[in-house]
C-alpha cells in the first residue's frame, strides 16, 4: 500500500501473496528487463558492488547466482529466488531494500523473461566502467542502419515509417488511420509555426486537390517567418532564456532579446545546426568574427547573475561557468555531466577530471557587452562572451567548492568520447570544443538533437529522457530509427525535391538542416496518424511507445495564449523585437524583492504579441505562462511538464486577456452568422478548433445558446459588460431592441470554446 | 469512487443530459487508468506509516532574524562586547560584508528571562510567544552550509541550494495528496515586501506542476483570476462550467482520453474554489475575541524605513496567521506564511523590534488558537529562517557605525510545535558567544527528515526519478532528531 505512493506506476507487489502472473507476450531484454535491473538492482548487485555475492549486470554472473543460491533457472520461473525476493514472498528478504519496489506488472515482465529462456540479448552490458566491455549504446559510433523490410508495403510514406512499422508488425498491431485533413492542418500549423490555421487556410487546404497538397502545406509552413518563433522558443527553453538576472536583485536585461532575435533569424534561414552550434558556443573565436556571430554567444549569457549584497563575485562567476558546462552537457551531449562536478559520475563514464576538463573551456570565457551590431542602435549593447586574457588556469574544485581548488586541469573532452582535434599552437578553445561537438564522428550531438525534434513532433522522444543518454537514462524505443535520423541529419541521402513555393526560395536543405529533417518526419505516415487513444493497446502499450497512433499534446504555455489571440483576430503577428508586457493580474510583480520589476503594461499592438515575446522576469514570471508549465528559466529545460490544474481553468475562464479574446471572438462569429445561431456556432468552431462542429455538438451548443439567453433575459443588466461596453446610465428593464442579446450570447459561447480541452490540445 | 455531491450537481445541471452516465463512468475509469506518466492524482492518500500530523504551517521569516537577540542568550558575549575574536574562529570563514580584521564582538541589549513552567529563556521582544513557551521545542543548534540569502532559502525550502528542486510543501502534496475538496493542497500566504527567492521557494521543481504552492493573496482576490470577468454572474459561470462538461464529455466519449476527464474535474475544482476561497478569506464569522487575539485591527506603529514592508503590514501578517488556521481547518496540507525581510545588517535594534512587534502576537495567537481547537496535535507549526546572524557587529565598508549583524550559517535558532513534539524543551547548545554549535547539532536536512517523519513518511523513501537518479527532499543527508520525536 505504502510504496505505491512513491513509485509512479501501478500496484506494488509486496502486498501480494502469490507470484504475479507472467506477462502474456514476448519480452525484450534490452528495453524492458535490463532497465529494471539497472534501476533497482545494480547499485548493490552490479559492477561496483556484489552484495551477497550476487551480480546482475552480466549474464554469466546472473546465472551463477549468489550466496543464497541460484537466482533463477531459465525456463522455470515458479521457484526463482529473484522473483520471490522482489515480489515480497520471502518472509525475510524483500528486494530492493531501498527505493521503489517493483510493481506487479514489472515482476510479471521479469517472470515472463525467465520463462522465455532468460535470454540476455546481444552482449551489451549496461556498465561501461571497464574498457574491455563494449560501450553504452549512445557512445557507439552512429552507423546508418539499413531500413527494415516490412510486410505492409503500402503504408510507409518514407523510410521513417519502416522502422516504426517493423515494431508494430512484430507486435501484430496495425497503425492508426491517417487523421482527417482539418486535424492534420491544425497539427502541422501548431507543430511548425505554433499558430492555429485561419478559416481561410482551412478552406484552402480542404479544397486542395493536388496530390502533393500535404507536402506543399509543410513547405508553406517551413517557409513562414513564424517558423523561427515556434522552433526558436524550443531553443530558448534549452538556453534558459530570460529578461532579468535572477537571484535577489533580479535586474532587468534590456538587451537580452537581441540574442533571441538572432535565434529566430538563424532558424528561419535554416542555418545548419553545426554552424548554429559553433556560432553560439564560440562565435567570438571564429576568424574575422562578424558582429552577428559574436552576438550568437549570448546563448551562454543567459546564466543567472547574483548581485546580492555580500555575494562573492568569484563564487557566482564559477557558478555561471558550472551552469554553462552543465547546460552544454544537457543540450549537446544529452549527459548529466553535472553529477561529475563533485565526484566521478556514479553511472556514466565521466570522471571528475573530465568534468573540469570541460569546465576549463568555459573558464576561459568572460562576459562582455559589445556594441550593438546595427549602426542605427546608438547606445544599445548585446550580451556576448569573449576569450579571457591572460589564460585563467582551471583546477578541479573539491566537492565543487570554488574555495577548494585541487589539481590543475587543462581544457579537454571526456576520454570516453572521440578525441578532440587540438590546434597547432597547443591549447584547445571553445571553438575546438564546438567543432568537436558537431564532428560527424561524434556519437551524441546528432542523436540528442534528433531525439528532441522527435519529442516536439510526437510529445515524447524516442529516448524518453532527452537530457540523459547515459546508463540511467531510458533506452531508445527505436534505436535504429534514432540512428537513421541522426545519420540522415549529418549526411543527407534521401532525395527530396522541395516543391516550388511561388515567391519562396527553396532555402538551405543540406547537411545539418533542421527544416529538412522536419519535412521528412512530418511527411511520414507515422506522423500523420490519428491521435485517438486505442483501448485495445492501453494495457499493452500504455505510453504509446510503439507509436501505433499520434499523441494528443496539451499546447505549450505560449501557444495557449497565441491560439486565443489568433482565433479572435487580436494577435499582432509582428516577428521579433524587444520583449513586451501584456496585461497581467495586479499584485504579481509586487511579490518580488526587485523593485525594478514593476510591470508597466505595454500599450497598443504590444498588448497582443505572441507569448514568446512576453517579458520574462525570473523572480516574478508572467503568471499565465507559469500556470501552463513554462520553464522557470533558471536552468536548461529539455522537456516541459504538461499539467492539468484548476489554476489553468481559472486563467482561461477569467483572465482579462482571455476574456477579451472571448468578447472579440463572439462578436466576430455573430457578425459573420447573418443572424443564424447555427452559423455562429460553425464560425466559432472553425476559428477556435479549426474544424466544422459535429451534429452532436451543434445540438448541445444550440441548447446552451437557449440556456445562456434565458439567463441573460433574467439579468439583462449584464449585457453591456459582456460586450465590453460602458453600462447605460439607466438600468434597462427590457432587452435593448438591437441584437446585443445575441451578441452577448455569442460571447458566452465563444468563452466556452476557448476553454475546451480540444482548444488547448494539439490533436 | 463515489461522486461528491458538488460534482453530481454539476452533472445533473449540465446541458448534454444524455452523455452523463457515460461521463460518470469515464470519470471512474480515469481513476483506474492512472498510468505512469499521467499527472499524479491530487486525491488524499494514506501515509506509509501512522502519521502524527496531517498539516503543517511553516512560518518563514526570510532574511535571518538574529537568534542572539531572540532565542539564544549569551551573557558572556555581552561581557566581551567590543573585543576582537581570536583568528581561530574566522580564519576559514567567509562573510558577506564583515571585514574580519577590524570586526568586534557585539553583545545584545535584550533582556532574557526564564518563561513558563519550563523556564526557557526568551528575549523581551517576544512577550506573547513567552506565554506559549511550554508548547514549543526551541532548537538552538541549527546549522546550514548556505551563506547567501537565495541559496539559503532554497536549501531550507527545497533541501538544495540548486534551482529546480521541489519545496517541502510540494513533496508533501505529491506524497500525501490533498484532503480538501475545494482548496489546493499547498497554499502560500505572504505579507509585506516579497522574498528575494520569489516563487522558487514554493516551486514544485521537477514534480508535476499541480503540486506547486498556490499563492493566496491575503486581501482582495486570494487566488489570481478567481473573480469572474465583468458581466459573468455566478449563474452564467455555472452554466458555462456545465456546458464545458457536456462538450468536453462528448469529446471524451469519442476519444476515450482520460486527460479530458481530468480537465473536466479541474474545471469543477476551479469552480468550487471560486466559492470556497472568498469564504475562506471572509473573517467576519470569526469572533471579536479571535480578531483581537491575532491582533487584527491593532494599532500599527509608524514604520518609517522598516525593512519589513509598508504601512499595513502588521494587519496583513495577522490576517495570514488567522488564515493559516482556517486553511488547515479546511483540509489544506501545507501552509507557508512568508514574511520578508529580517535581514538586519544595520539598525538591528529598531528593525528587529518592529518585526517582532508584528509577528509575536499573531504567531503566539495561532499556537493558542490551534491548541484550544484541538488542532495543534495534528498540525506542525514551524518558525524558521535560512540562517542566523553573527555575534560580531557588522563593520561593513562605508558604515560609520556598527548597528547590525552579518549572515551566520554555523549556528542559529528556530522552533517548532504541535504534532506531539514535546513542548517546553530546548534542543542543542552553542558556545559562549554563539559562534559554533557545541551540542546536538541539527542540520536543515535533519529537520526536514524529521518533519516528513511526523507526516508518516520515511524521507529516504519519498523519491522522484529525474535526470536518471532518484531525488529526495533531504538530498543525501537527513538524520531524525529524536528529541523532536520525543524519543531522545
Amino acid at each position: 500500500m505504502a510504496a505505491a505512493l512513491w513509485g509512479l506506476s501501478g500496484t506494488p507487489v509486496h502486498a501480494q501473496k502469490a507470484l504475479p502472473p507472467a506477462a502474456n507476450r514476448t519480452v525484450d531484454f534490452d528495453t524492458e528487463i535490463r532497465p529494471l535491473f539497472a534501476q533497482h538492482c545494480e547499485s548493490c548487485h552490479g559492477a561496483q558492488k556484489q552484495l551477497s555475492g550476487f551480480r546482475l549486470d552480466r549474464e554469466g554472473d546472473a546465472l551463477r547466482g549468489g550466496d543464497n543460491g541460484r537466482a533463477f533457472t531459465p525456463g522455470q520461473s515458479a521457484d526463482s529466488l529473484l522473483l520471490k525476493y522482489i515480489a515480497g514472498l520471502d518472509p525475510d528478504i524483500l528486494m530492493p531494500p531501498e527505493g521503489d519496489l517493483l510493481t506487479e506488472t514489472q515482476v510479471g515482465l521479469i517472470r515472463a523473461w525467465i520463462e522465455q529462456g532468460a535470454k540476455w540479448g546481444p552482449d551489451r552490458p549496461v556498465s561501461t566502467q571497464s574498457s574491455t566491455q563494449p560501450r553504452h549504446w549512445s557512445l557507439q559510433p552512429i552507423l546508418r542502419p539499413v531500413p527494415p523490410t516490412v510486410r505492409q508495403i503500402a503504408w510507409p510514406k518514407n523510410l521513417v515509417d519502416r522502422f516504426i512499422l517493423q515494431k508494430l508488425e512484430t507486435e501484430q498491431v496495425s497503425p492508426s488511420p491517417e487523421a482527417d485533413r482539418a486535424t492534420l492542418l491544425r497539427r502541422l500549423s501548431f507543430d511548425l509555426i505554433g499558430l492555429p490555421p485561419t478559416p481561410e487556410e482551412l478552406d484552402q487546404f480542404l479544397s486542395d486537390t493536388r496530390p502533393n497538397a500535404y507536402e506543399l502545406l509543410v513547405e508553406r509552413l517551413l517557409a513562414s517567418p513564424h517558423f523561427g518563433e515556434r522552433w526558436g522558443r524550443h531553443w530558448l527553453d534549452l538556453a534558459r532564456y530570460a529578461d532579468s538576472d535572477g537571484y535577489e536583485k533580479d535586474s532587468p536585461r534590456p538587451y537580452a532579446w537581441r540574442w533571441r532575435q538572432w535565434v529566430l533569424e538563424a532558424l528561419n534561414r535554416d542555418l545548419p545546426f553545426d554552424q548554429f552550434t559553433i556560432e553560439q558556443l564560440a562565435g567570438d573565436l571564429l576568424p574575422n568574427a562578424r558582429p552577428d556571430q559574436q552576438l550568437a554567444t549570448g546563448f551562454h549569457r543567459n546564466t543567472l547573475t547574483n548581485k546580492e549584497g555580500g555575494a562573492d563575485p568569484e563564487e557566482f562567476r564559477v557558478a555561471a561557468v558550472v551552469d554553462r558546462v552543465n547546460t552544454t552537457g544537457s543540450v549537446w551531449l544529452g549527459l548529466t555531466v553535472g553529477c561529475a562536478q563533485c565526484h566521478s559520475h556514479k553511472y556514466d563514464p565521466l570522471s571528475l577530471r573530465d568534468y573540469y576538463g570541460l569546465f576549463a573551456f568555459f573558464n576561459q570565457a568572460d562576459e562582455a557587452d559589445l556594441p550593438a551590431p546595427l549602426p542605427t542602435d546608438d547606445h544599445a549593447v548585446v550580451p556576448a562572451l569573449v576569450q579571457t586574457s591572460p589564460v585563467r588556469q582551471s583546477h578541479i574544485l573539491l566537492r565543487g567548492d570554488f574555495l577548494r581548488p585541487g589539481e590543475a586541469v587543462p581544457p579537454h573532452t571526456p576520454e570516453v568520447l572521440p578525441p578532440l582535434t587540438t590546434p597547432a599552437n597547443g591549447t584547445p578553445t571553445r571553438l575546438e570544443l564546438a567543432r568537436w561537438l558537431v564532428h560527424p564522428s561524434h556519437p551524441l550531438t546528432a542523436r540528442v538533437t534528433m531525439n528532441r525534434v522527435w519529442q516536439h513532433l510526437f510529445g515524447q522522444g524516442l529516448v524518453s529522457t532527452p537530457d540523459d543518454f547515459g546508463t540511467q537514462g531510458s533506452l531508445p524505443s527505436h534505436p535504429q530509427l534514432l540512428d537513421w535520423l541522426a545519420a540522415e541529419f549529418m549526411l543527407p541521402t534521401l532525395e527530396m525535391i522541395p516543391p516550388a513555393v511561388p515567391g519562396q526560395p527553396p532555402g538551405y536543405r543540406g547537411p545539418w538542416s533542421l527544416k529538412r529533417m522536419l519535412k521528412i518526419i512530418t511527411c511520414s505516415a507515422t506522423y500523420r496518424q490519428q491521435s485517438h487513444p486505442r483501448p485495445e493497446l492501453v494495457d499493452r502499450d500504455p505510453r504509446n511507445v510503439w507509436l501505433a497512433r499520434q499523441n494528443r499534446i496539451r499546447l505549450e504555455a505560449e501557444l495557449v495564449r497565441d491560439a486565443a489571440l489568433a482565433s479572435s483576430d487580436l494577435l499582432v503577428r509582428t516577428v521579433g523585437g524587444p520583449s513586451v508586457r501584456p496585461p497581467q493580474p495586479s499584485g504579481v510583480s509586487e511579490l518580488t524583492y526587485a523593485g525594478n520589476a514593476r510591470w508597466k503594461e505595454s500599450s497598443g499592438p504590444d498588448r497582443y504579441r505572441r507569448g514568446l515575446y512576453t517579458w520574462f522576469q525570473r523572480t516574478s514570471p508572467y503568471p499565465m505562462l507559469m500556470t501552463f508549465d513554462a520553464p522557470e528559466s533558471n536552468v536548461s529545460c529539455t522537456r516541459r511538464e504538461r499539467s492539468n490544474t484548476p489554476l489553468q481553468s481559472l486563467t482561461l475562464l477569467n483572465d482579462r486577456v482571455f476574456f477579451e479574446c472571448a468578447q472579440r471572438l463572439g462578436e466576430l462569429a455573430w457578425k459573420s452568422a447573418s443572424g443564424s445561431t447555427d452559423q455562429c456556432l460553425t464560425s466559432l468552431s472553425r476559428r477556435a478548433l479549426g474544424r466544422e462542429p459535429t451534429p452532436e455538438e451543434r445540438q448541445t451548443a444550440a441548447s446552451l445558446w437557449v440556456r445562456f439567453q434565458d439567463q441573460l433575459k433574467k439579468q439583462p443588466e449584464q449585457i453591456p459588460a459582456l460586450l465590453g461596453l460602458p453600462s447605460p446610465p439607466e438600468s434597462p428593464d427590457a432587452v435593448a431592441p438591437d441584437d446585443s442579446l445575441e451578441r452577448a450570447t455569442a460571447v458566452l459561447l465563444a468563452r466556452l470554446m476557448l476553454n475546451l480541452d480540444e482548444f488547448i490540445t494539439r490533436e | 469512487m463515489s461522486i461528491p455531491l458538488a460534482r453530481r450537481q454539476f452533472l445533473a445541471g449540465s446541458a448534454g443530459g444524455a452523455g452523463l452516465l457515460a461521463l460518470a463512468s469515464l470519470l471512474r475509469q480515469r481513476q483506474l487508468l492512472a498510468a505512469p506518466g499521467a499527472p499524479a492524482s491530487l486525491a488524499a492518500r494514506p501515509a506509509p506509516f501512522p502519521p502524527r500530523v496531517r498539516a503543517c504551517i511553516f512560518i518563514y521569516l526570510e532574511g535571518a532574524p538574529s537568534q542572539l537577540d531572540l532565542f539564544d542568550p549569551k551573557p558572556r558575549l555581552n561581557e566581551l562586547d567590543g573585543q576582537p575574536l581570536p583568528d581561530s574562529f574566522t580564519a576559514q570563514v567567509r562573510f558577506a560584508f564583515l571585514q574580519k580584521e577590524t570586526a568586534r564582538l557585539m553583545g545584545s541589549p535584550r533582556l532574557f528571562r526564564p518563561q513558563g513552567a519550563s523556564g526557557i529563556e526568551l528575549s523581551d521582544l517576544l512577550p506573547h510567544l513567552s506565554q506559549q513557551v511550554d508548547h514549543i521545542s526551541l532548537i538552538r543548534s541549527m546549522h546550514t552550509e548556505a551563506f547567501n540569502h537565495h541559496p539559503g532559502q532554497l536549501l531550507l525550502n527545497t533541501g538544495s541550494q540548486m534551482f529546480g528542486r521541489p519545496s517541502m510543501g510540494s513533496w508533501l502534496a505529491y506524497g500525501l495528496g490533498s484532503e480538501s475538496e475545494n482548496l489546493p493542497a499547498y497554499v502560500v500566504l505572504t505579507a509585506g515586501r516579497g522574498t528575494s527567492g520569489g516563487t522558487s521557494n514554493w516551486s514544485s521543481g521537477f514534480l508535476p506542476s499541480n503540486h506547486a504552492g498556490v499563492l493566496f493573496r491575503n486581501q482582495g482576490e486570494p487566488v489570481l483570476n478567481l473573480a469572474n470577468p465583468p458581466g459573468i454572474t455566478p449563474e452564467l459561470q455555472a452554466e458555462s462550467i456545465a456546458g464545458l462538461a457536456a462538450l468536453n464529455g462528448q469529446r471524451q466519449a469519442r476519444l476515450g482520453d482520460p486527460e479530458i476527464a481530468s480537465r473536466i474535474s479541474a474545471y469543477e475544482l476551479a469552480f468550487r474554489m471560486q466559492a470556497a476561497a472568498p469564504e475562506l478569506i471572509d473573517l467576519s464569522g470569526e469572533t471579536e475575541a479571535t480578531h483581537a487575539m491575532y491582533g487584527l485591527g491593532r494599532q500599527e506603529p509608524e514604520l518609517g524605513n522598516w525593512r519589513g514592508g509598508p504601512q499595513g503590514c502588521f494587519e496583513a501578517f495577522s490576517r495570514n496567521c488567522l488564515l493559516a488556521r482556517r486553511l488547515v481547518e479546511r483540509g489544506v496540507r501545507f501552509v507557508n506564511v512568508v514574511h520578508a525581510s529580517w535581514d538586519h545588517h544595520s539598525d538591528l535594534d529598531r528593525q528587529l523590534s518592529l518585526s517582532t512587534q508584528m509577528a509575536d502576537q499573531p504567531v503566539a495567537a495561532l499556537l493558542a488558537d490551534l491548541r484550544q481547537r484541538g488542532l495543534l496535535d495534528s498540525t506542525l507549526v514551524v518558525w524558521a529562517s535560512e540562517f542566523g546572524r553573527t555575534p560580531l557587529g557588522e563593520n561593513r565598508k562605508g558604515f560609520d557605525k556598527v548597528t547590525g549583524r552579518d549572515h551566520h550559517p554555523f549556528a542559529f535558532s528556530l522552533w517548532c510545535a504541535g504534532g506531539g513534539i514535546p513542548g517546553g524543551q530546548v534542543i542543542g547548545e552553542t558556545d559562549d558567544i554563539g559562534w559554533h554549535v557545541t551540542r546536538d547539532p541539527v542540520h536543515v536536512h535533519d529537520l526536514q527528515a524529521t518533519f516528513l517523519h511526523l507526516f508518516g513518511i520515511d524521507h529516504r523513501q519519498l523519491t522522484y526519478r529525474h535526470q536518471g537518479r532518484d531525488f529526495r527532499l533531504t538530498d543525501v543527508g537527513g538524520q531524525l532528531v529524536p528529541k523532536l520525536l520525543g524519543t531522545g
